[in-house]
């Protein structure tokens, strides 16, 4: 085996782990809220979500051949030294997606991607090869917009479907939310997979032209690449990210069926509309605005401003982080050696030492889907306990 | 002034209304059907069984089932364009320019296809 099929066969494989991690990581986005109340088993949401996940991976024949396009200049991540340049960024958004589902934090892996590749950028071209004003427009602008968008969406539904509850009953109104929780869930897990599975098609796929392996005048994206990164989304939401789903669904707010439903319908409408008309907006930014927007949409409801200003100090350092990360990468991986194999080797090896050592310590204040069952708590109990915290009485 | 001209400058207005205007319609609005839908369901059923606290005609039953049918499709015909929006969301396949494609390989430049 080549030297440079041997760093092709390792961005492939760093490209299905990032989209491991970005399956676990980002499953709280759509199921947390359908976990959080109690509409579906934790075990059954994540299986529901990880078959979607697959599902949406092969929906759209749209594929991102470009990652960062605009942020990024192409010449950084073409021909061989691209190789590693994005081998690095996989590696910096691997990291960073770790630390931050080891601190609960649900941030974007999309943002952490863009990151890693900014900083491993750097680190190879230097400044030339960064648009800050593509940073702004692609990464910045979205991420707040993405927030306000879907929070005001999320908000008057609820509004409405606290209204609604007065007509239909409290126990009734509930039981069929839930219903509705797992359908919209369902959309936004199948919108995730369409998004980001493809990203990680994209990113190999570039791999390929520059190797030589795949043709850029008749492109298309190779079957055992779709189905490697399906199935690596899939893997990793099945694993099931109980750490952030945790936060999501429990910690930002208290989640009631009828806010679940909203919040989920809401992104959906965000994630979909965004993604159709050109403007991708991060799903994790979309899915929190629609968590803080259904908690402030029900009388009396309290969001958890704290852990928003955890969150949100989260997204504003992902960027810089990955882009340390990756660039460190970078700067190990040249160590050994322009465009080095063995230096390509042990950056692979420290990332996993990371990954391992953060696991092993994941296991001290392990979060199980166990503890995340809320599926006791019945459409009257839910009824019984707003009632009491003064919610909208039965007409 | 700057402060206007810098935001357009960053910000797609053009796509974010549009995307706010189907988040109201499609994510709020879904929600309210779905409301009506189970409000639909409520109607027939408490009718069907002859609740006295709610009374009311056969007709009325049947307009709780119509109420429901018709909030019914509305959601799935949304769930049905959400995934058409899905399978029909742009490519960012690099567009063959009027000259050339051209894709950027390192040191050497290749011009992939000509579109005359």
């Amino acid at each position: 085996m080549g030297s440079t099929t041997l760093i092709l066969v390792i961005v492939v494989a760093a490209a299905a782990s990032f989209d491991f991690t970005n399956g676990f990581h980002d499953t709280a986005n759509a199921m947390a809220t359908s976990i959080a109340t109690g509409a579906l088993k934790p075990m059954v949401a994540v299986l529901i979500s990880a078959a979607l996940n697959f599902l949406g991976a092969f929906i759209s024949i749209a594929v991102a051949t470009t990652i960062a396009k605009g942020i990024v200049s192409s010449s950084a991540t073409a021909g061989t030294s691209g190789l590693f340049v994005v081998e690095a960024a996989l590696l910096g958004a691997i990291t960073w997606n770790l630390i931050t589902w080891y601190f609960t934090i649900p941030s974007s892996s999309s943002h952490a991607l863009i990151g890693g590749l900014i900083g491993a950028s750097l680190a190879a071209v230097g400044s030339g090869a960064v648009s800050v004003h593509g940073i702004f427009q692609k990464v910045v602008a979205p991420g707040i917009l993405a927030i306000f968008v879907c929070g005001i969406g999320a908000f008057l539904a609820t509004s409405a479907a606290y209204l609604l509850i007065r007509r239909l009953g409290q126990e009734e109104a509930r039981a069929g939310y839930r219903y509705g929780q797992i359908g919209s869930a369902s959309l936004v897990s199948l919108a995730h997979g369409t998004n980001d599975a493809q990203k990680t098609m994209g990113v190999i796929a570039l791999a390929l032209i520059s190797t030589g392996h795949l043709s850029a005048a008749h492109f298309t994206i190779p079957i055992w690449v779709k189905l490697l990164c399906a199935t690596a989304m899939a893997l990793g939401t099945a694993t099931g990210g109980w750490r952030i789903i945790n936060t999501m669904g429990n910690r930002i707010t208290t989640v009631e069926s009828p806010q679940g439903f909203s919040a989920e319908a809401s992104s959906a409408a965000t994630i979909l509309a965004s993604s159709y008309y050109g403007y991708p907006l991060s799903t994790t930014q979309v899915v929190s605005g629609g968590v803080m927007g259904a908690g402030l949409g029900k009388r009396g409801g309290v969001v958890h401003w704290p852990v928003v200003g955890q969150m949100v100090i989260a997204w504003v350092i992902t960027l810089p982080s990955a882009g340390l990360v990756g660039a460190a990468a970078w700067n190990i991986s040249n160590l050994f050696g322009k465009n080095s194999t063995a230096g390509a080797i042990v950056i692979v090896v420290l990332v996993a030492a990371i990954a391992f050592g953060l696991w092993t310590l994941s296991k001290r204040n392990q979060v199980t889907a166990q503890d995340l069952d809320r599926t006791s708590i019945t459409p009257e109990i839910e009824a019984e306990r707003a009632e009491a915290a003064g919610a909208p009485a039965v007409a | 002034m700057f402060a206007l001209a810098a935001s357009t400058a960053i910000v797609d207005w053009n796509a974010m209304w549009k995307i706010f205007l189907v988040v109201l319609i499609a994510g709020t609005g879904t929600v309210i059907v779905f409301g009506f839908l189970l409000l639909g369901l409520k109607l027939a059923h408490r009718l069907g069984t002859n609740d006295a606290e709610v009374g009311g005609s056969e007709g009325a039953r049947a307009g709780g089932y119509v109420l429901a049918a018709v909030c019914g499709v509305i959601v799935i015909g949304v769930v049905v364009l959400g995934v058409y929006a899905m399978s029909q969301k742009p490519s960012s396949k690099p567009a063959k320019p009027k000259s050339a494609l051209v894709i950027p390989a390192g040191p050497q430049v290749k011009v992939l296809a000509s579109s005359q």
